[in-house]
């Protein structure tokens, strides 16, 4: 009885008038653009805002309690970073110094001082495994010297018109950084994000030099941004984390790296309007998709109203037709979903290289957005179905 | 006597057929559209019976009710009052699992294609097949000889904005048709056809009818193709207003026309004394008519046959035997004496009666024959 041969309404029907289909792919590529736009603006702000942390090396890493996002300026102590080194299943604890306000660049251009812009400064100490990144471990003998720096090549080429592609050429700019002069020495790659336009790393000595009101009165360097703890290898990190957290005072947040991450992100997700403003343009997206979606259903259900009323009077069933439009609305999310995303991979790189920021299409993004489109379409498709089951086979007589 | 029924001589009951099983049975069946005080009657008490193989064509003035009646046969509609038996199903309350069920085991076929514009004519009509589970390789074949059978085989595969009218509508009667159904019901199928196309069409369905037992109901105007029908019902004003069985209203003017003072009458006008008679039946040994009686019947044998006894004062004698065909009690009425002779059926014997005043009458109008022909002659143009 049963057959795997069936006609392939759904596909025909959908199929048949080619610029009819065109108009529906264009419409629903378009709320799959719209929606990838949201979903990778989202994704590459939160991105950006931890790529720090992606870039940084450790298993643990210690902020003081105060510092809801890695742009506040809350700094702990530097004993904190000595009690971690003394407890048990730590390998070593290293501080990394960050400062923003008053790190501002400046290019001095035939003598005169060009306006100058905030970036942020790392300081470390040279040696310790702070970053990931080889292009700061292979340059840190270059960051011994004072004065010297290495810039970020993202960082935003609006506000600092250096020639990243010369990195050997840097040095011949006169810079001036908090007003005291600055060489660079070459370059690193970590990217901007919303709170910051531009990096620079440099020695924890330099650091000191350049930003020496971090603490009123003593050492610039007692006070520690972030500091990254190393496990020995084989030791459990809940267990290390909850020995480190019994250690320290309660000033700092002992985090993993994933709490770490997901702190950051969460801050900017709830705590500022922007991840509201992302959902809204995703409801926008999926709302422009639906209505889409709907009315390419809907003609087409209008248009052969009279041959689904005969169809009902050779017997076919509410069943069949609930499934061939649920396979339409499928069909139609999944020929929309392709163009949509390739527009949508055009425009990330197109964006990603424009902003600096961190355009990714992951896994989760691409599938995040076709359920929604399938949903999208198939909640439009089973809204026009009405339509079809009040098809009466009695008004064809 | 013989026992009086209420039955016409021309609605067939008694015809050779008669034990066929009955497709379709309607009986007091009302209908009525729109509700409260909208509420508007369309169908009123009707009753027909069509067996199993006949072809049936409705015809009537628009808004007459066939259509209703056509749709409630098909299921399409619900029935509201009276007993409607399709299949040997009743309709009346009927779940949606029966109505679909019926529904395919009947062929539609509408008075616009309806065909899928995306689809071509073969797959048009698979979608007939593949409801019916028939096998793919079966339905491949039947479809295709089908199609071709209708003059198509040179555009199985084209999709129906390359297929002219005419023979979109015969893919569409392919598709009504494929699932070898036990009922089919067209609405003029055979209006946008040629004359060619639209007998190859009929010729289908009376194949489909001798052959497979299939039972076809047609409301058509179409007068080319008339002659298929074994019966017409005509309906007006939500009544079925005669319901006459072609092939033995057709033998009943046979008869009636060997009887001499009949013999001038046209085809029009037998038809009409056809349709005045009424059915008697007689068992065998039961007196029809008695010698010395006033006559108001005139009959006619359909089946059977009967001694005819004359008392002569002294002893009944047979004086005559009369069979199918043939006719009595003529004479009491055009002399008004009493009969002249008793009548005893000999088995059991049907008879077809006509009453004494629509007996005079027509032979009244057998008198305005020439009339009649001058009228007709005048008329022609």
């Amino acid at each position: 009885m049963k057959r795997t041969t069936k006609t392939p309404l759904a596909w025909k029907n959908l199929t048949h008038d080619w610029r009819r289909l065109a108009v529906a792919i264009a419409g629903i590529g378009f709320a799959v653009l719209l929606m990838f736009t949201q979903v990778g603006f989202q994704n590459a702000l939160f991105d950006s805002q931890v790529k720090i942390i992606d870039d940084m090396q450790g298993d643990i890493f210690l902020v003081n309690k105060a510092k809801y996002t890695l742009a506040a300026e809350k700094r702990f102590s530097i004993s904190r970073i000595h009690q971690a080194r003394s407890c048990s299943g730590v390998r070593g604890a290293y501080p990394v110094y960050s400062e923003l306000t008053t790190s501002v660049l400046r290019i001095i251009d035939a003598g005169r001082g060009s306006r100058g812009y905030a970036l942020r400064s790392l300081g470390y100490h040279i040696g310790d495994p702070v970053f990931r990144s080889e292009s700061i471990n292979d340059q840190s003998n270059l960051l011994r010297a004072p004065g010297v720096a290495l810039i970020d090549v993202k960082s935003k080429a609006s506000k600092f018109k250096f020639d990243m592609q010369a990195p050997e050429k840097l040095h011949e700019y006169m810079l001036e950084l908090a007003s005291k002069k600055l060489n660079l020495v070459g370059t690193f790659d970590l990217g901007t994000d919303f709170a910051h336009n531009g990096n620079l790393i440099m020695s924890a000595e330099s650091f000191a030099k350049y930003f020496p009101h971090r603490k009123r009165f003593g050492d610039p360097l007692s006070v520690v941004d972030i500091g990254a703890v190393h496990l020995v290898p084989g030791f459990p990190l809940e267990e290390v984390k909850q020995r480190l957290e019994d250690t320290l005072e309660d000033d700092v947040h002992v985090y993993t790296r994933n709490e770490f991450r997901e702190a950051e992100i969460k801050f900017w997700d709830k705590s500022t309007p922007i991840g509201t403003i992302f959902m809204a343009g995703k409801i926008i997206g999926f709302v422009v998709g639906m209505v889409i979606c709907y009315q390419v259903i809907f003609t087409d259900i209008a248009d052969h109203l009279p041959e689904f009323a005969t169809l009902k009077a050779m017997g076919y069933t509410t069943r069949y037709f609930i499934r061939l439009i649920v396979v339409e609305a499928l069909l139609l999310s999944l020929i929309g979903f392709i163009p949509g995303t390739l527009v949508s991979l055009l425009l990330y790189t197109k964006l990603a290289s424009m902003t600096g920021l961190q355009m990714l299409m992951t896994f989760e993004c691409l599938a995040q957005v076709l359920v929604t489109t399938v949903v999208m379409c198939i909640a439009s498709g089973l809204l026009a179905v009405r339509k079809l089951l009040s098809a009466d086979p009695a008004s064809l007589f | 006597m013989a026992s009086q029924t209420t039955i016409p001589a021309t609605s067939g009951a008694f015809a050779d057929d008669m034990h066929l099983p009955k497709t379709i049975s309607v009986s007091g069946l009302n209908h009525y559209f729109g509700e409260g005080e909208l509420r508007k009657q369309a169908l009123f008490k009707n009753d027909l019976d069509v067996r199993r193989g006949e072809i049936v064509i409705m015809t009537g003035p628009s808004g007459s009710g066939k259509t209703t009646l056509l749709t409630l046969i098909g299921t399409l509609r619900t029935v509201q009052e009276g007993s409607l038996k399709v299949l040997g199903n009743e309709l009346c309350g009927a779940d949606r699992d029966l109505i679909v069920r019926l529904r395919r085991e009947m062929g539609f076929i509408f008075q616009a294609h309806n065909l899928f514009e995306s689809l071509t004519a073969f797959q048009n009509v698979n979608m007939a097949a593949e409801l019916a589970g028939l096998d793919p390789s079966i339905a491949e074949g039947r479809i295709k000889s089908l199609l071709t059978r209708l003059g198509l085989s040179e555009r199985i595969h084209y999709k129906p904005k390359s297929l002219s009218g005419g023979q979109k509508q015969r893919v569409a009667i392919a598709r009504g048709l494929v699932h070898q159904p036990k009922l089919v019901l067209a609405d003029e199928p055979t209006a946008a056809l040629d004359e060619k196309s639209g007998r190859e069409v009929v010729t289908l369905f009376q194949e489909l009818a001798r052959d497979e037992g299939c039972t076809i109901i047609m409301v058509t105007h179409d007068n080319r193709i008339l002659d298929v029908a074994d019966r017409i019902v005509n309906m007006v004003d939500g009544n079925i207003k005669s319901d006459v069985a072609v092939q033995e209203t057709s033998v009943i003017c046979e008869f009636l026309k060997e009887f001499p003072l009949f013999a001038d009458l046209t085809p029009n006008t037998l038809a009409e004394v056809a349709d005045q008679m009424m059915v008697h039946e007689a068992d065998p040994g039961q007196q029809v008519i008695r010698q010395g009686e006033p006559g108001e019947l005139f009959y006619l044998i359909r089946n059977g046959s009967v001694d005819v006894l004359i008392d002569d004062g002294r002893q009944e004698k047979k004086v005559a035997e009369l069979k199918q065909g043939q006719f009595f009690g003529e004479a009491a009425l055009i002399t008004d004496e009493p009969r002249n002779a008793t009548i005893v059926a000999k088995e059991k014997t049907i008879f077809y009666a006509l009453g004494k005043d629509d007996f005079r009458r027509v032979l009244e109008t057998s008198a305005t024959f020439e009339e009649e022909l001058r009228q007709a002659l005048f008329s022609r143009k």
